[in-house]
């Protein structure tokens, strides 16, 4: 059973659109794991869409935008309609191809918020290896994470902090034993050393802990708050 | 996000809303989400436009600081609404929830455009908009998820189509369908029960074509 979620701030900017690619795609992937998270992630959406969109927001607007503005959108909102309703075609139902990969003779099939991610080449060290998506993020590094049965990764602190989703097998650190789908976020003040005795594939992002968040919201949310 | 919307709540107490141009509530949404989905239906567009551009923009302008890209996610989010009304769940929740997630689908995608420099509209894959896992062992289901099974149903008279849409996409009941196109229930039956023998006809001409 899973026994590690992201905090329910985290879930909140994930249902926002307010984190990075990286950690968004960490937290869809727990929640697709999670009923629980998944439930919760529901229940947030609503109330932000009516937070925006409900009753007392439109009263809001009247009384921000005025009656000239409102008049001078109308004009233009008649522009923009004219152009969308010209489009005849409607969006076909997207296809899914489920992406898979191949290490150390066992075949992973990779969750689709990072299925169309480009991958970077596999590097090898003893009985783990690591593989870059490559996300553009600049100080935030997100990789993909295998450890063959009996690898471990060496002992290590965070200087930012570090995520780990783990995506299928099975690990144990100091503080206990892990299953696919447990999320977990580890900043300075943690060491760890996971082992696994079976084999694991893990999501892991890591980052200095200012660059989470996107767009001017962050402004708004310390990042440290929203994590911790 | 939280912070400013409250503080505008704030503001408003004691202020009596004025009366308001269009207030739908969600029943009236979803009449107009399925005559676009049916019938391309441009009035229904039009009004959900305009109930939704003032709220969309004013979400926009807390996370994007110039009135262009305010704009762009306006019409993104109304033209995926256009585009994509076929696929809306009326099941799975409202047409405000609905709305909300493609504008906040679109603003990601914006917002990592203009910080990341990718353009690869990853938010897609990160909250699906619609299920794409369609009923598995049913044959038919699964000709809906291809893509040619769209270039058949253009080729249906127009009466036809909006049944088989309503039903499959939308996952309307014959019942629902019938209250809603305003047609007796024995006429949807026969509209869809024609199109799908049409459709299966030529679905499997082709898979003949294929194997041979
Ligand atoms: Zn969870």
């Amino acid at each position: 059973m899973i026994r590690h979620h992201p905090k329910e701030t985290l879930l909140k900017a994930f249902a926002g659109g307010e984190l990075a690619a990286s950690l968004s795609a960490a937290i869809a992937i727990h929640v697709d794991m999670c009923p629980l998270c998944q439930e919760k992630t529901a229940a947030i959406t609503r109330e932000q869409a009516m937070k925006s969109f409900g009753r007392e927001a439109l009263s809001a607007d009247i009384n921000s935008s005025g009656v000239d503005s409102c008049q001078q959108a109308e004009t233009d909102y008649d522009d923009m309609i004219q152009v969308i309703v010209a489009d005849e075609q409607i969006a076909p139902v997207p296809l899914r191809i489920p992406k898979k990969i191949t290490l150390h003779g066992q075949e992973f099939t990779l969750p689709q918020a990072i299925a169309n991610l480009q991958l970077g080449k596999f590097r090898h060290l003893g009985k783990l290896s690591r593989a870059r998506l490559l996300l553009g993020e600049g100080p935030i590094h997100t990789s993909l994470l295998h450890l063959q049965p009996g690898g471990s990764v060496p002992e290590h602190t965070h200087k930012g902090y570090e995520l780990t989703l783990l995506l299928a097998g099975e690990f144990h650190d100091e503080q206990g034993s892990y299953v696919p789908g447990d999320f977990m976020m580890l900043d300075g003040r943690h060491t760890h050393t996971p082992v696994s005795e079976q084999g694991c594939l893990c999501y892991t992002v890591v980052s200095d802990a200012l660059h989470f968040t996107q767009g001017i919201n962050k402004l708004l949310n310390p990042i440290a708050a929203l994590i911790y | 996000m939280q912070v400013i919307s409250g503080a505008l709540q704030k503001n408003q107490e004691g202020i009596k809303p004025i009366a308001m141009p269009a207030d739908f509530d969600n029943k009236t949404l979803t009449r107009f989400v399925i005559a676009i989905a049916l019938k391309r239906d441009k009035q229904a567009f039009t009004s959900l436009f305009k109930f939704f551009a003032p709220k969309i923009k004013r979400v926009a302008a807390t996370r994007f600081n110039n009135s262009e890209q305010v704009n762009e996610v306006l019409q993104e989010t109304m033209a995926i609404v256009w585009r994509k009304a076929h696929l809306f769940n009326i099941d799975k929740g409202a047409v405000t929830t609905w709305v909300y997630t493609i504008m906040r689908n679109v603003s990601f995608d914006m917002l990592r455009k203009v910080q990341a420099n990718k353009e690869d509209n990853l938010s897609d894959d990160i909250w699906p908009l619609a299920e794409r896992n369609i009923g598995e062992g049913e044959i038919f289901a699964d000709h809906l998820a291809k893509k040619h099974m769209l270039t058949c149903l253009e080729q249906l008279p127009q009466n036809q189509q909006m049944v088989v849409k309503g039903f499959y996409f939308l996952e309307m009941s014959q019942e629902q369908l019938a209250r809603q196109l305003d047609l007796p229930l024995g006429t949807i039956k026969s509209r869809l029960r024609l199109a799908l023998s049409k459709l299966k006809l030529q679905l499997g001409d082709d898979n003949d074509q294929a194997s041979s």
